[in-house]
């Protein structure tokens, strides 16, 4: 060393972070060089969340302290981290549909002439945008309204805004959760793009091969406390989830469940459904005791059908039946009298009621059923409740506490209980373990495991390729909205989904 | 609860302070009008209560209170020349074609509103606006009189008479019962749990089954139904019905439930807070009549300063204004405090500035 060396990017020391009742941090510290992709990691409710908080300056640590380049700072508001050059990036994207890219890029920022009203100046902000929008690889007009953008053109546009601020620190939380697999790459493009220009990124991610692919470090939190720091050199797969879960995970990550063979008896058979918005019927069966994976792009239309199949958008035509029987539910309602439960992909604005407790949630479908003359049977709900809390290992100090303070896998396990709690017949799992931490997913992996070994129905809807070919007893790949092909358990490949997955058939494929 | 118990507080201190500026507060005639008051607007508050908490909103309220008396007055009324009287029918007649009516309007709304997917504020704008014309057409754009009808003593008379006055008023009874009934359908009921839930979240309750079009109309008819209910108790009290009977009464029952602890977006409120939130509206009320503050000038004489009635909305207002803003800085405080910890610790923890540290430049 001939010059000292020079005071990190970012660094966090001690930062203790208190909620009534929970330590949400524990003295973690963080540190991030220019130029570097600093990986965060650890399960859900490990604090990630609330560290990226902090330094968004959305809240204030209760001890603990922060230095930007060596100079202690306060981040008392979201516009002092943005002054400070910290760019928060939500795994929900935070862009006004109604404005256009430039429209977003400067919201809040607005470049406008002097005046009362700084009369925005369109051109100017145009001219700079789209400046901004061609460094991240978006060819688009920036007058394009946001509303015709994809997840990934939107990702695109976040990070835009946030160069828009010269952010020096730019933090992204899963940012590839709902992009396909060429956006991602594209994504990874642009990081290492901005690591090359001196800009210091902290990647939060539940996938591993993103984190190798991409992360100079590694820094894994575990409960609210700083665990270690890896240098990707000595980080192996193994050794992360060790540190995220505290302990060696046993091999075994999916229960084994013996292939079977022979047919199955059909529980569900779907037939010619006609989806709002798909081309064409879509025809296929599930027997008892079978897990069937739906694989596809992200738009592939597997919600869609899930969505008509449980009566949220009931289908335009075709039919179904229910061992054996008619079945064409018309509203949520007729399905679950039936016993055909869903399980959405966004937990928080379709699966729970978030403040309310998580005994009012278990409950809600449910209910009714057990309460004669209306009476709300208080004593009943809680025992429920509290037996699927004991049953799944939810994570919290009560049945009483509010859903709205769980972390995402906690939160998963309310939505699975309100249904195994009235033993399903068909359980429909839209992305069963998006945002779900690896101890959490594998005990969610155990419970369809049992659940489908009692002889329950399961659809599972994923874009996880590793769950899929775990899980799956069957696969059916979905293309714009079609039916691609079926691969049985026997001959799964990530290959052979993936060329199914991008509309080819296995026969152009060869 | 924390608004609930604020409110509680304020209005035992509000009590308090009125009874010691005036004895006569707590005299018994002033009591039994004031509870009288308290029952009727609290009859409405509540039906309005299960709208809100569903995240809804109903302004169509004071114009069925209003078209209900109306209604009474046009059936029951003695026949007079001409079309300007009633039409002399039987009270057990007219009284349930009211109520009726009243329900009807709460189901053509929430019908409107769940089925055609409309905005609560505007259709119920719409019907506060037409119902107070159709009232307006009833009575000619006049009056119609049932003070020698016997309904015109429904307020006055009740159980247990001291000195010619009831301690139970009807108006009083009646809203004990609303409120039994109310408490235990919201609290203690199947459907009161899918209010709160789909106040809540809407689109998670039609997720697990609830049927949110049915759950969200019955509120609504519920809305209107007590406004009929109270309707009657007014058109008792009013005596001489003219169209513009409880104008503006929606808002006082907005304000009462949400001096409650009701939330606008949804989801929060209890029966107990609307009930509260109703006595404080009222007492206010009275209290601008009753305050008074005696002196003694400087010619020695005895004097009593009392408040300008005038003053009646912009006290009424303001004290909206002070519960809602009392209620946000207490948890912007909580904020702040926990930002001049964490500003503390951190100005302990800086090294002092470097002495060759450039002068900032204004930019």
């Amino acid at each position: 060393m001939i010059a000292p060396t020079p005071p990190p990017l970012l660094s966090m020391r001690g930062i203790v972070k208190r909620f009534p009742g929970v330590v949400a941090l524990g003295g973690v510290e963080l540190r991030l060089s220019p130029g570097e992709v600093l990986a965060l990691m650890g399960e859900n409710g490990a604090g990630k969340s609330t560290l990226m908080k902090i330094l968004g300056g959305a809240q204030l640590p209760d001890e603990g302290e922060i230095l930007v380049d060596g100079v202690p700072v306060v981040l008392s508001s979201v516009r002092e981290a943005k002054r400070l050059g910290i760019a928060l990036i939500h795994q929900e994207l935070m862009l006004a549909p109604n404005l256009d890219i430039a429209g977003n890029i400067f919201l809040g920022n607005e470049r406008g002439r002097p005046g009362l009203f700084r009369t925005i100046s369109r051109s100017a902000m145009n001219r700079k945008a789209q400046a901004l929008v061609k460094r991240v690889g978006l060819n688009l007009p920036v007058t394009t309204p946001v509303s015709a953008l994809t997840a990934g053109q939107m990702q695109m546009v976040e990070i835009a805004k946030a160069l828009s601020v010269n952010a020096r620190i730019i933090i992204m939380d899963e940012p590839t959760s709902s992009l396909t697999a060429g956006e991602s790459e594209q994504l990874f493009a642009i990081v290492r793009q901005l690591r090359a220009e001196g800009i210091g990124i902290i990647y939060i991610s539940h996938r591993m091969e993103e984190v190798f692919a991409l992360a100079d470090r590694v820094t894994v939190l575990r409960d609210g406390k700083y665990v270690g720091d890896v240098p990707r050199a000595e980080a192996s797969h193994d050794k992360i989830v060790a540190m995220m879960v505290g302990r060696e995970l046993s091999g075994q990550y999916f229960p084994s469940r013996p292939a079977r063979t022979g047919s199955r008896e059909p529980v569900l058979v779907v037939n010619n459904l006609l989806v709002r918005g798909a081309p064409a019927g879509v025809s296929f069966t599930a027997g008892r005791g079978e897990i069937v994976g739906f694989a596809g792009l992200v738009g592939a239309g597997r919600t869609e059908l899930m969505e008509a199949i449980f009566g949220v958008t009931p289908a335009l035509g075709g039919s179904m039946t229910l061992e054996g029987t008619p079945y064409f539910p018309r509203r949520p309602a007729d399905a679950i009298a039936r016993g055909v439960y869903l399980a959405p992909e966004d937990r928080k604005r379709h699966g729970l009621v978030l403040p309310m407790t998580i005994a009012q949630n278990t409950s809600l479908p449910n209910v009714g059923n057990y309460s004669g003359w209306g009476w709300l049977d208080r004593a009943t709900e809680r025992r429920v409740a509290q037996a699927e809390v004991t049953r799944l290992r939810t994570k919290t100090p009560s049945i009483m506490q509010k859903c709205v303070n769980l972390s995402g896998g906690n939160q998963q396990k309310v939505v699975l209980g309100k249904w195994l709690a009235m033993s399903p017949r068909v359980l429909i799992l839209d992305e069963p373990t998006r945002g779900i931490d690896v101890g959490a997913k594998a005990e969610i992996y155990r419970h369809m495991a049992a659940l489908a070994d009692e002889g329950f129905t399961i659809l599972m809807v994923s874009s996880d390729m590793e769950e899929v070919i775990g899980m799956s007893d069957r696969v059916i790949v979905m293309h714009e909205r079609r039916i691609k092909g079926e691969v049985p358990r026997a001959g799964l490949t990530q290959q052979r989904i993936a060329t199914l997955m991008t509309g080819r058939t296995e026969e152009q494929a060869a | 609860m924390r608004r609930e118990l604020g409110m509680l507080m304020a209005l035992i201190l509000m009590c308090a302070g009125l009874y010691f500026s005036n004895p006569d507060f707590l005299g018994q005639s002033n009591v039994l009008n004031v509870t009288r008051l308290v029952s009727m607007l609290g009859i409405y508050s509540v039906g309005i209560g299960f709208v809100i908490i569903t995240g809804g909103i109903d302004l169509s309220i004071g114009s069925v209170v209003g078209l209900t008396g109306v209604i009474i007055a046009k059936m029951s009324g003695t026949v007079l020349e001409g079309n300007s009287g009633g039409m002399g029918m039987s009270l057990w007649l007219s009284i349930p074609v009211a109520l009726a009516v009243a329900c009807l309007i709460g189901l053509i709304q929430g019908m409107l509103i769940t089925r055609l997917d409309l905005q609560p504020f505007i259709v119920t704008l719409g019907f506060m606006l037409l119902l107070r014309g159709v009232s307006q057409t009833l009575v000619h754009g006049g009056s119609i009189s049932i003070g020698d009808l016997k309904i015109a003593g429904l307020v006055e008379s009740g159980w247990f008479n001291v000195g010619g006055n009831p301690i139970l008023a009807y108006p009083l009874l009646i809203f004990f019962v609303v409120l039994i009934l109310a408490t235990y359908a919201l609290h203690f009921t199947v459907f009161g749990r899918y209010i709160y839930a789909i106040g809540g979240n809407r689109d998670a309750a039609r997720y697990s089954g609830i049927n949110v079009k049915k759950v969200e109309t019955l509120a609504y008819v519920i809305s209107a139904g007590l406004g009929g209910v109270a309707g009657v108790c007014y058109a008792s009290y009013i005596k001489e019905m003219t169209y513009n009977v409880g104008i503006a009464y929606e808002l006082y029952a907005i304000a009462a439930a949400v001096l409650g602890g009701c939330s606008l977006r949804g989801g929060e409120g209890t029966i107990l807070g609307i009930v509260i939130g109703s006595a404080v509206m009222k007492v206010i009320d009275n209290g601008i009549n009753m305050y008074q503050f005696r002196y003694t000038d400087a010619r020695q004489i005895q004097r009593i300063w009392r408040l300008d009635n005038n003053w009646t909305f912009i006290i009424i207002g303001g004290v909206i204004l002070v519960a809602v803003i009392l209620d946000q800085v207490v948890h912007i405080v909580q904020a702040a405090r926990r930002t001049r910890r964490a500003g503390a610790a951190a100005a302990a923890a800086a090294p002092p500035p470097p002495a060759s540290a450039p002068p900032a430049v204004p930019v």
